[in-house]
């Protein structure tokens, strides 16, 4: 096996050999962070543009920090869509900074594949760090990541995804990774948020909390953003809550072996009653200690296919 | 201008149901008796097809607003080179035709740079913006032939009742870009499972039926012509078909890409795919396949929409909907439709000229003689690869470029004069 | 292309006479032997089998991979790949003896100091070697060498201990089974 991409867009781009690569490297990180010396000089010499065209603290906290201890240099460049719109264009942007002698770039965006597009014209690596709702692929490795570092191995595990589906990138990372490593996948949430055309890609969709999560290994609760409720995707967060929040009663039904996660930030006591993202099935915080190893490996792996 | 001697061709006419090998002849710009041509240029046609020219009824021009984009000049020699000689220039310009004088601006440009006729539209509101009725008498007076919002969708349907109710007084056929906005939700590709799979804001087909069907009650209703611009649903394509066979008088285009494109092609997020309507599911492009092989779309329309590539190299999300039709229009047909066995040659001639004159009211759109010797001669033999550095249009945002067609426009005539021959 | 240099029956006479020197230095059951990745690792633990028939104890064992402190990042044509460092005690204080099979430019021990002291502070650290080629790049010596070859700089040194690979000391070109190619 071997890692031959410049550019990490999306998780169906990959096979599994690739993520359970990434996987594997990332153990080897995360021992890194366990450490006295904290930091190796793996990226020594190399610059990476953290470029956020859509807010974002904990991604970037993650990424510059994995970057840190991979001594990269870094430079934080962070925009918004509207002003890329007005003055030079996204293209024009990043390969100014290309010019700057940068290797690599990593990038949200609120367009779905901005980055598979930037990536077409650019020599540079490419991360993708959320593209709207279409990927988030180090969120989902890192989630894969505790799965596999807390159950073993991934393939036959019963995966819930509960929430937003519909606008989540989270997810559809998740969905991607997950399936490639053989999991059995279940979407569920609001019949507006869950579209039954998931069913096509071989994922269960399920509009009951409890039948969702009675077999799970693994929930992975979504953030619900208030937002949606003002466009009448349901009533109020108070019913969502009701309906698709996991609260410790539903928690004492499901399998004692099962993992609570959720990719942050939480509005506890809506999605996740506070009881559960605090209890003992909850592995919310190792996601965020795991999401930096995932990182560097990522960073390591991609540095490596940069052309000079 | 010489006159002209056209032999030998396969001479297709379906406005009078002729499909038969004979010789035209051309003089003074008419079409005239083949045996009364005085010292005429011989043209020999074995083997290729003559037919009345196409009428495209959707076409941007650009100018005024965008002419890096394209011009009224390279518009024209566009669809020359597709075969078209007459082509409905939308409205929403930068400014938009809403007034009397923006239409004769454009007449007066293209009497001067164009080849082909150019029929102006005027907008059914002004500005194109669906809030007040434009000045459709004056736009009437100032020679348009149809009237549209193309882009947008008086979404007011009280004011798309008033528009549609004065516009038949004026014998305007009205054009409408059939879009209910709230549904269609700022989306950038069709709704269902690519646009599912891929995270993006999908269009629902919802909203072009939707509007479709209000279409179908005010032309009802008023008894006066609503065409439906780009038709792209099978449940659009339904509620057409009922409606034409209850009489009520509503016809419909489908553009050569969405009948022979996908949703599918959006998955790389190329920005040359990103098109309102959005190219749909295989379910939808099949149902567009029947419709027009059966008649109940009646016109093959091209919604050329020139793009420069600075303006496509953008976020898909950002890119601006539309891709260039006029050159490519034919070849995809006749290799989707003709060549595939769906229907026959004269079929597709017709909905590329009698049905769209239809629309316009123009009669006895034949090769009859005494009329308009606007022609074009076709080579259906020919397979080629389409190859977009050739084109004469200013801009090349097609996802065509290098795709295996057959039928080649080899010349095209305007009022007796060649403007393009291969 | 490749020519055996040593025998496969030969190696684990040359890797007792490593041990040996190990022992006769002082250092035994107390020291920890870090077997650097890959094939480091393998020869580390025949070194300790080694010391143990010799001493009457077992030194304790770690695994290093020297990847992410490389200094040729950028110049490879791929990144190598991150194998598995393990370090299941404190390394402070700790008299250390880093393992591998081939001392060739020096360039890899270097690597090896910088991982090492970022686990901790040892006492002291040797280096033992099965081959020594004699040609540093680097101001850096073995202290401990099984067999002195001297090759080519465009030949490379191969040492195999699987017994489904051939087992042996060989002599090859640069290119082949390089790490790039390797996998």
């Amino acid at each position: 096996m071997q890692w031959n991409r410049k550019d990490l867009l999306e998780l169906y781009d990959l096979s599994a050999e690739e993520i359970e690569l990434i996987l594997d490297t990332a153990a080897e990180f995360k021992k890194v962070s366990q450490r006295r010396v904290k930091k190796v000089p793996a990226l020594r010499g190399k610059t990476v543009v953290n470029f956020f065209v859509e807010p974002s603290t904990r991604t970037r906290v993650s990424f510059e920090l994995a970057e840190q201890r991979l001594s990269a240099d870094i430079i934080n460049v962070q925009t918004q869509a509207s002003s890329l719109l007005k003055g030079e264009s996204l293209l024009d942007t990043i390969k100014n900074i290309e010019a700057l002698r940068v290797d690599l770039v990593v990038m949200r965006h609120s367009a779905p594949g901005a980055q598979a597009f930037i990536a077409r014209h650019l020599n540079c690596g490419i991360i993708n760090a959320g593209d709207g709702a279409h990927g988030h692929p180090t969120q989902a490795l890192l989630d894969i990541f505790t799965i596999r570092e807390k159950l073993g191995a991934v393939k036959g595990l019963n995966v819930t995804i509960i929430g937003d589906i519909l606008h989540s990138r989270v997810a559809r990372s998740n969905l991607w990774g997950l399936l490639k490593l053989g999991a059995n996948v279940t979407l569920a949430g609001p019949s507006t948020l869950v579209p039954r055309e998931f069913e096509s890609v071989g994922v269960k969709v399920c509009h009951n909390l409890e039948d969702a999560v009675a077999d799970a290994d693994v929930v992975n609760m979504l953030r619900i953003q208030h937002e949606r409720q003002t466009i009448g995707f349901f009533p109020s967060t108070g019913e969502y809550s009701r309906f698709y929040g996991l609260k410790a009663e539903t928690l004492k039904k499901m399998k004692p072996s099962v993992l609570v996660m959720h990719p942050g930030p939480i509005n506890r006591d809506v999605e996740l009653d506070s009881d559960v993202a605090d209890g003992d099935k909850s592995v919310i915080l190792e996601q965020v200690t795991n999401g930096l190893a995932v990182r560097m490996a990522v960073l390591y792996l991609v540095a490596g296919c940069v052309k000079k | 201008m010489k006159n002209l001697l056209l032999k030998n061709a396969r001479i297709i006419d379906p406005g009078r149901g002729l499909d038969t090998i004979g010789d035209l002849g051309v003089a003074d710009g008419k079409i005239v008796d083949p045996g009364k041509v005085s010292d005429p240029q011989t043209i020999d046609l074995s083997g290729k097809v003559l037919s009345r020219g196409f009428i495209d009824l959707h076409v941007h021009l650009r100018q005024p607003g965008n002419t890096n984009a394209e011009t009224v000049k390279t518009g024209c020699m566009a669809a020359a080179a597709g075969g078209f000689t007459s082509i409905v220039a939308m409205p929403n310009t930068n400014p938009a035709a809403d007034t009397a004088g923006a239409i004769e601006l454009l007449r007066s440009t293209a009497a001067r740079d164009g080849v082909v006729h150019v029929l102006p539209c005027g907008c059914m509101t002004n500005g194109g913006k669906g809030e007040e009725m434009a000045a459709i008498g004056s736009l009437k007076s100032a020679g348009v032939v149809a009237l549209s919002d193309d882009g947008r969708c008086v979404q007011d349907h009280a004011l798309m009742r008033h528009i549609v109710e004065y516009a038949k007084y004026f014998d305007l056929p009205i054009l409408d870009h059939c879009e209910d906005v709230a549904l269609a939700a700022a989306g950038v590709m069709h709704e269902g499972k690519w646009s599912v799979l891929l995270g993006m804001k999908g269009i629902s087909g919802a909203s072009e039926e939707l509007m479709i069907a209000r279409n179908v009650i005010l032309a009802r209703q008023i008894r006066w012509k609503i065409h439906m611009q780009h038709v792209s649903v099978k449940e659009s394509v339904e509620l057409l078909r009922d409606a034409r066979q209850k009489g009520i008088m509503v016809s419909g285009e489908a553009t050569p890409h969405h009948l022979t494109l996908t949703d599918e092609c959006v998955t790389h997020f190329a920005t040359t795919y990103i098109l309102n309507p959005p190219l749909r599911s295989e379910e939808d492009r099949q149902a567009l396949l029947d419709a027009v092989a059966d008649g109940t779309i009646t016109v093959i329309a091209t919604d050329h929409a020139p793009h420069t590539r600075t303006a496509k190299l953008v976020e898909f999300d950002h890119a601006p909907f539309g891709i260039i039709g006029l050159e490519t229009a034919f070849p995809l047909c006749y290799s989707e439709l003709v060549k595939s066995g769906r229907m026959s040659l004269p079929s597709l001639i017709s909905r590329m000229t009698q049905g769209p004159a239809e629309v316009l009211g123009i009669k006895d759109y034949t090769l009859d003689e005494g009329n308009a010797a606007d022609l074009v001669v076709i080579d259906p033999e020919a397979t080629y690869a389409i190859d977009a550095s050739r084109f004469c249009s200013k801009a090349r945002n097609t996802p065509f470029d290098g795709r295996e067609v057959s039928g080649r426009i080899e010349m095209t005539i305007v009022d007796g004069k060649i403007v393009y021959a291969r | 292309m490749h020519k055996l240099l040593i025998g496969a029956e030969e190696i684990p006479e040359i890797i007792r006479a490593v041990a040996q020197k190990i022992v006769d230095a002082g250092f035994a059951g107390d020291c920890v032997l870090v077997g650097i990745q890959q094939d480091g690792v393998p020869l580390s633990e025949k070194i300790a089998d080694a010391i143990a028939g010799i001493a009457g104890e077992r030194p304790l064992l770690a695994k290093l991979d020297i990847s992410m402190y490389r200094d040729d990042i950028g110049k490879m044509r791929r990144l190598p790949l991150i194998r598995e460092t393990e370090i299941p005690f404190d390394i402070n204080d700790r008299e250390l003896i880093l393992v591998d099979d081939v001392l060739s430019s020096g360039r890899t021990i270097r690597a090896a100091l910088d991982a090492i002291t970022d686990y901790g502070r040892p006492a002291l650290i040797r280096l033992a070697v099965l081959i020594d080629r004699g040609n540093p790049e680097y101001p850096i010596r073995a202290d401990f060498v099984g067999r002195r070859i001297e090759l080519p700089a465009d030949r490379r040194v191969a040492v195999r201990f699987a017994p489904d690979d051939a087992p042996g000391v060989y002599d090859e070109p640069w290119i082949e089974r390089h790490p790039e190619t390797k996998e």
